[in-house]
């Protein structure tokens, strides 16, 4: 059994490369939970805990965060919470500081569970991660990383080493709509992110992967009552909901209306 | 594997499976009883210890990964903590079970400045859980300890 703290992100790449079976720890939040249900053991984890690199953080151009940053540090820092307040927001509503404090935005992608809260407004800010193996680096918009449940495209040798969110040119709205207890995961989440020219507008934990249709997006006159209906309808009618202990996918398909329509006069303004 | 690790500001030696939860480590262990895993799924907080003066829930976290961080349990806070104190002069308590994870918690919440108001500590408070429903005496000792 062994567990591996390399200390740069090309020593991470060549241990992965030569054990592809090996389980890489972020925070270790998800980890912990299948470990505990039995679910996981592995014989060798490359922890990132020591990786300094994957801890970087800029807001200069666009937020560029570091796969090891933690939602906690997205949520607080002053940055973020002014450029970026849409994203400040869905970070900082999941579950409680507890599992802030050491979940990271690497590791919520890479879990790629359909119940989180980060990849809807994610995918909403149009961010893009960067993917690295010793093959090369490439980027992937996170709209294409997440591919179904907790399944992504990632390669068996290749990591996240980082994430990149524009800078937003209009306003932006997260909704979460909880049914059980305050730390709980979203039954519905709606990310709506204003840009030139139009909205995208995104609903998680309902399905699979977070949901994006541009065609319905392009009908929305903002401000207009009708139109705004009409998108929340459509995006209730198109996605095929999930049942859980969350809600029914009957349930599901009404909040959808109800919350793509709040998110959409949240950001009419 | 045989990992240290910083306890309480004292260095332990222990031997334990990467997927050992820090829980364990610390009641099985090292006879630390004041963190409890109760849900074990990172939800009601009684297994809330301090890692670099943040919490986190021990039920979850991989032993090796609290490798070189400050790790602290109620044990490690001073004699004169005002947390504790205002906690013990209010009884905002019955069987004291999820105390400690509501002690640490507000201990963050006050160091960082998030204590302000009594909505702002009911927030803080959101996956800390306590089954005597005290939640109101705890507020208000949380109040007083941030004044
Ligand atoms: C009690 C509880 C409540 C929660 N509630 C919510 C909620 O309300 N909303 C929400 O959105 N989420 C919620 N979560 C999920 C939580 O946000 C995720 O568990 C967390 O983001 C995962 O990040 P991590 O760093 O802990 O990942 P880890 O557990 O370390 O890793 C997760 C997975 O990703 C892989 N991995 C990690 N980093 C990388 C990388 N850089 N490259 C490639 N693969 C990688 C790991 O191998 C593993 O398979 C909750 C979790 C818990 C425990
Ligand atoms: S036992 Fe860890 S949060 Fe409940
Ligand atoms: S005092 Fe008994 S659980 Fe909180």
């Amino acid at each position: 059994m062994s567990w591996h703290m390399p200390t740069t992100v090309d020593e991470v790449l060549r241990l992965k490369a030569s054990k592809p079976d090996a389980t890489v720890v972020a925070g270790g939040t998800f980890l912990g939970l299948v470990i505990r249900q039995g679910l996981l053991d592995s014989d060798e984890w490359i922890s990132l805990q020591n990786v300094d690199e994957l801890r970087a953080f800029g807001t200069a151009g666009d937020l560029s965060a570091g796969a090891m940053v933690t939602h906690r540090r997205i949520e607080t820092e002053p940055a973020v919470r002014r450029d970026w307040p849409g994203v400040a927001e869905a970070f900082g509503v999941v579950a409680s500081p507890r599992v802030r404090n050491v979940a990271t935005i690497g590791g919520v992608l890479a879990d790629a569970d359909y119940a989180s809260d980060p990849p809807a407004m994610l995918v909403a800010s149009r961010a893009v991660a960067e993917v690295a193996s010793v093959r090369g680096m490439r980027r992937v918009p996170i709209e294409e990383l997440i591919v179904g449940h907790y399944e992504t495209e990632l390669d068996d040798d290749e990591i996240i080493t980082r994430v990149l969110v524009p800078r937003p040119t209009g306003s932006a709205a997260y909704r979460k709509l909880r049914t059980r207890s305050r730390e709980d995961r979203p039954a519905v989440s709606v990310a709506a992110v204003r840009e030139t020219g139009g909205v995208r507008v995104v609903v998680g934990a309902v399905s699979d992967r977070p949901r994006h249709y541009p065609d319905i997006c392009a009908e929305w006159r903002p401000g207009d009552e009708q139109s705004t209906r009409e998108v929340a309808a459509a995006y209730a009618d198109r996605i095929p909901c999930l049942d859980d202990g969350r809600g029914s996918a009957e349930y599901r398909r009404q909040v959808v209306s109800v919350e793509v329509r709040r998110a959409l006069m949240q950001v009419s303004r | 594997m045989k990992i240290t690790l910083s306890v309480n500001d004292r260095s332990v030696d222990v031997d334990v499976a990467p997927s050992t939860m820090l829980v364990d480590v610390l009641r099985d262990e090292l006879g630390i009883t004041s963190a409890r895993a109760t849900c074990g799924v990172g939800l009601c907080g009684t297994c809330t210890v301090l890692l670099d003066g943040r919490p986190v829930s021990s039920c979850l976290l991989m032993a090796p990964l609290a490798i070189g961080k400050r790790i602290t349990t109620v044990e490690g806070l001073p004699d004169d903590d005002a947390v504790v104190r205002c906690f013990s002069e209010r009884h905002a308590f019955q069987c004291g079970f999820c105390i400690p994870g509501m002690v640490l918690t507000a201990r963050d919440m006050i160091d960082t400045g998030r204590a302000n108001t009594p909505e702002e500590i009911r927030e803080g408070l959101g996956g800390n859980l306590c089954r005597c429903g005290c939640y109101v005496k705890i507020v208000d000792a949380i109040e007083e300890a941030a004044r």
